[in-house]
């Protein structure tokens, strides 16, 4: 027979206040196995904890129930005391009176009852606790970061200065995200390549960074601490280790291609760095538009490289490397407005441009020098209509939720036009105005008082008229028809995910949300982990964000990323999924509702009816498993169970609520 | 009929004799003459037991899961044991090489009491095999696209138009009549757990007594874990001594499912669809 100890909390007032804690322990004591049921005013207390390992020796205890709050809350607390007793830690179970019970009744008639209740459960499960332990999962101290933007490289600094190897992969030619685009940034309009250049090349020279650029994340095994994942660096034609970086090869090249980097209002060559400040700053050819790769004709490239650089045999290379923890940085891309606001052109008037367009027309760097031109006959627009929520808060056609960065860059863009054209005039078309962030409401007054026009109101259509684009809108707040002569529009459009994220969250196991923005384990608590161990979020692959907020969450992520590394072996979760050989039928519907790729059928050959029978079997990974159940309800023959919530305990908790 | 009946014959003969098979199941002529069994048939001289008329009812797929012998078999498919097979194919309970299949189209069994055809028959959306290596004789024809739904579903329409109470009694009428024999779950070519949380005497699912919450307890676990995997052959509702209505619970809960998450037809094909297992994000969640 068990010898179980029942400690009831006061928790100050906070239970005693609405549960008579002295007539639970009282009815405790007359539970079956229960030798000691007492109270105690602070439970989780040093006093408290004392208390409860003085009673274990005094009464020969060897499991106990603990009636206080959430086991969220204090059941690593009450593990942890234990570890320092004869019994084990997992011989404990919580009822939790205070969440469950104190906090939602306001009469002692009805929380003493529940409490009663409450208690007869844990002590029903109690008795069916087994000692549970834990194994270690050694660590690989290295980590992998995908997506080399401003959230990935904040990461990757962060982590390899506290002494760790990192590797980013990045699918794009170069470091950089959709930051080093932008020309300056809000509210402070410092330089977006002033302070993201440095950053790149910061990351670059880092002994303990390796870059792996037009590279992609192929495949991801194991667990945490131990990721198998398997990285295809596409062919690049061109040898980095004897590159210079001269950029001879670049003047040369005789195909013309629309730039990327400048949003389509440039061109670049075949053989290119996507712009000046690219880390690695060297070329790289795009196999898909190079006349020697495709018809096999030209080669200049190669005659020209002084250093003979240029490979147009390289092929793809393909590693697999351990790594022990991985961020996930994707980032966004822009909605394609095009495809669905027919009535602002969908496309057809060159001079309705986007916000990440308008960045490289006003950028310095950027095709017009940073004057800002029509894009269709070069001149200045005096007229600007720049048109918020293009694509956000629109259910109805784009996205239901807020881009949270556009009120800001709108603002900016507004400030940024009326400063470059004195005698320009600007309308900015607005829902409202989302300036929840420092310094960010005085930006947006500023820019007010700069002469933008703000309009609360959306517009309905724009067409064209005698060279002019007509944007036809409604005030709201004057309940009129507005009609803007513009000389050019700017719709600044929804943040949605980059186009791998979808893959990478299915690869990596991270649910996703019905936008398909990467979840969180908790929207509060938990926000840059996901729910698989050693698998963290930085930037806005996980929802839109600003930059300060995508470098904040980078490097809480590499923190966190710290923080598992600075251990050398893992403790593994004790309460995990196992099945029952010969139970399975192996019919893999675990397989398909396990959320971490926890689960695999596997062959086993065994001696059954007198034959030998080869079977599948389902099997657990314990390292992956993060004892969430979901199989265990899915196991139609029983098979699967998870330690510490047995069918058999949960079955006995219910008949003791059940008993009159 | 007979010269479904002679092709049968002739084609297991072969495959035994030529040494393809080591076995065939079919069925054979039983007490009566209108009355048959599933035959099992080795040698290639006793293929001529192989009766093929209006009364083999019996669907026969999941005997091919009991077999104990080295080799492939040979089953007799029509459309409910060809998607049977489908069905412990996708469940991993077999690899589509163990089985060889001979097609055999049908338009119908009848019931030996009556001599009307079998209910499951009438409500039939496949006659003809959906699967097979062979197909013996030719294709009847399948029912219209349009009338698919009545046919599984109109059966549950007079329980759906019942009231809440209305239907309680009804199915407490039900529960009450069940024996528990189970043969409805030996029958069943998804019920292929090893060990049936009935017989889990430890765990405790299912209380002993036979009265009206444990049969209403067995009989509702047994749709919550076939229902989204039934094929529909109707053979539970066939074998039930009691002549329960079991295929109206399980067309209700198919019927939800088709509702909500779309998920059509079950055994038409060997992919694992899960319905209840996985998760899309455009899933109804109007409970959240």
């Amino acid at each position: 027979m068990s010898r179980v100890g029942v400690f009831v909390c006061h928790c100050g007032s906070n239970i005693a206040g609405t549960v008579d804690v002295e007539r639970v322990a009282e009815e405790a004591g007359k539970l079956p196995g229960v030798v000691l049921a007492t109270t105690n005013k602070y439970m989780c207390s040093a006093p408290g904890q004392q208390a409860v390992k003085d009673a274990i020796v005094e009464h020969g205890l060897d499991r106990i129930v603990i009636a206080s709050c959430s086991p969220r809350m204090h059941e690593a607390t009450f593990r942890k005391m234990l570890a320092g007793t004869d019994i084990n830690p997992y011989m404990l179970e919580i009822a939790n009176v205070r969440e469950q019970c104190s906090w939602v009744h306001k009469e002692k008639e009805v929380g003493t009852p529940k409490a009663v209740d409450l208690v007869k459960m844990a002590v029903a499960k109690v008795n069916y606790d087994a000692p549970l332990t834990t194994t270690t999962i050694p660590v690989n101290k290295r980590a992998l970061i995908i997506g080399g933007g401003i959230a990935g490289m904040q990461a990757a600094l962060d982590i390899a200065d506290a002494g760790y190897p990192v590797t980013i992969v990045e699918k794009e030619p170069s470091l950089g995200g959709k930051m080093v685009m932008l020309d300056k940034t809000f509210p402070t309009m410092d330089c977006s390549a002033c302070i993201c250049t440095p950053k790149m090349t910061d990351v670059g020279a880092h002994p303990n960074i390796t870059i792996k650029t037009l590279a992609e994340v192929e495949s991801v095994g194991g667990y945490v601490g131990n990721f198998e994942v398997t990285i295809r660096e596409k062919a690049k034609y061109v040898d980095y280790d004897s590159c210079t970086g001269c950029g001879l090869c670049e003047t040369k090249c005789p195909q013309k291609v629309e730039s990327e980097f400048d949003q389509g209002l440039a061109q670049r060559r075949a053989i290119y760095r996507p712009f000046a400040q690219a880390v690695p700053a060297k070329p790289s050819i795009d196999a898909a538009h190079c006349r020697k790769l495709v018809d096999g004709k030209c080669g200049v490239c190669e005659k020209l490289c002084p250093c003979g650089s240029i490979k147009f045999d390289d092929v793809d290379k393909v590693s697999t490397e351990t790594y022990g923890a991985i961020i996930v940085a994707t980032g966004y891309q822009l909605i394609d407005w095009t495809k669905i606001y027919g009535e602002y052109g969908g496309g057809r008037y060159k001079d309705v441009i986007s916000g990440l367009q308008f960045e490289r027309l006003v950028n310095a760097s950027g095709p017009t020098e940073g004057h800002i031109q029509r894009p269709s006959d070069n001149t200045e627009p005096k007229t600007l209509v720049i048109i918020k929520c293009v694509g956000s808060r629109d259910p109805e056609k784009g996205k239901s939720y807020c881009s949270r960065a556009c009120c800001m860059y709108s603002a900016k863009h507004a400030h940024q036009y009326l400063d470059k054209v004195k005698d320009g005039r600007c309308y900015v078309f607005y829902m409202d105005v989302r300036a929840a962030g420092k310094g960010y409401d005085e930006f947006y007054m500023n820019t007010q008082h700069d002469g933008a026009r703000y309009v609360r109101g959306r517009v309905s259509k724009i067409y064209n008229q005698n060279g002019k684009l007509i944007c036809q809108g409604e005030d709201t707040l004057l309940g009129s028809q507005v009609v803007v002569e513009a000389d050019m529009v700017v719709v600044e459009t929804a943040m949605v995910p980059a186009d791998d994220a979808n893959r990478i969250g299915s690869m990596l196991g991270i649910t996703r949300d019905k936008d398909l923005w990467l979840s969180e384990a908790h929207p509060k608590l938990r926000p840059v982990e996901t729910n698989s161990g050693g698998i963290y979020l930085a930037g806005t692959c996980q929802g839109p964000k600003d930059i300060p907020d995508s470098v904040a969450q980078a490097s809480a992520a590499a923190m966190k990323v710290a923080i598992l590394f600075s251990k050398d072996e893992l403790e593994s979760n004790a309460m995990i999924a196992h099945s029952t050989t010969s139970l399975c039928n192996g019919c893999g519907a675990c397989v398909s509702i396990c959320p971490y790729t926890a689960i695999t059928l596997e062959e086993i050959t065994v001696r059954e009816n007198s034959r030998m029978v080869t079977r599948p079997v389902s099997k657990v990974n314990p390292g992956l498993c993060q004892g969430c159940g979901a199989c265990t309800v899915a196991c139609r023959p029983g098979a699967m169970d998870l330690r510490g919530f047995t069918d058999e305990q949960i079955m006995k908790e219910v008949a003791a609520l059940c008993q009159w | 009929m007979t010269v479904l009946q002679e092709a049968i014959r002739k084609r297991a003969a072969e495959l035994l004799e030529a040494g393809e098979v080591v076995r065939v199941i079919a069925w054979g002529s039983g007490r009566f003459a209108n009355q048959t069994s599933p035959l099992f048939v080795s040698a290639a001289a006793d293929a001529e037991k192989i009766v093929f008329n209006d009364y083999c009812v019996n669907t026969l797929a999941k005997y091919a899961l009991n077999e104990k012998v080295d080799g492939k078999i040979a089953v007799c498919v029509r459309g409910c044991d060809a998607r049977a097979i489908n069905r412990m194919i996708a469940d991993n309970q077999m690899t589509r090489d163990e089985v060889y299949l001979l097609g055999v189209p049908c338009s119908g069994m009848k019931d030996r009491a009556t001599d009307e055809v079998l209910p499951k028959c009438l409500t039939c959306t496949h006659r003809n095999p959906v699967v097979y290596d062979e197909l013996l004789g030719e294709a009847v024809a399948e029912p219209a696209e349009e009338e698919v739904s009545g046919l599984r579903y109109s059966g549950i329409e007079a329980v759906e138009a019942m009231d809440r109470e209305q239907r309680l009694e009804y199915f407490n009428e039900v529960f009450n009549s069940c024996i528990r024999c189970y043969a409805c779950r030996e029958v069943c070519p998804v019920c292929t757990c090893r060990e049936c949380f009935v017989d889990q005497l430890r765990a405790g699912w299912q209380g002993k007594q036979n009265n009206l919450n444990e049969n209403r307890f067995y009989n509702l676990i047994r749709v919550f874990h076939i229902g989204d995997r039934c094929i529909e052959c109707g053979e539970c509702a066939r074998v039930c001594p009691m002549g329960l209505p079991l295929m109206e619970l399980n067309r209700k809960w198919i019927k939800d499912l088709d509702e909500l998450f779309a998920a059509g037809e079950e055994g038409l094909t060997d992919e694992l669809d899960n319905t209840l297992g996985r998760y899309k994000t455009d899933d109804i969640e109007e409970f959240m």
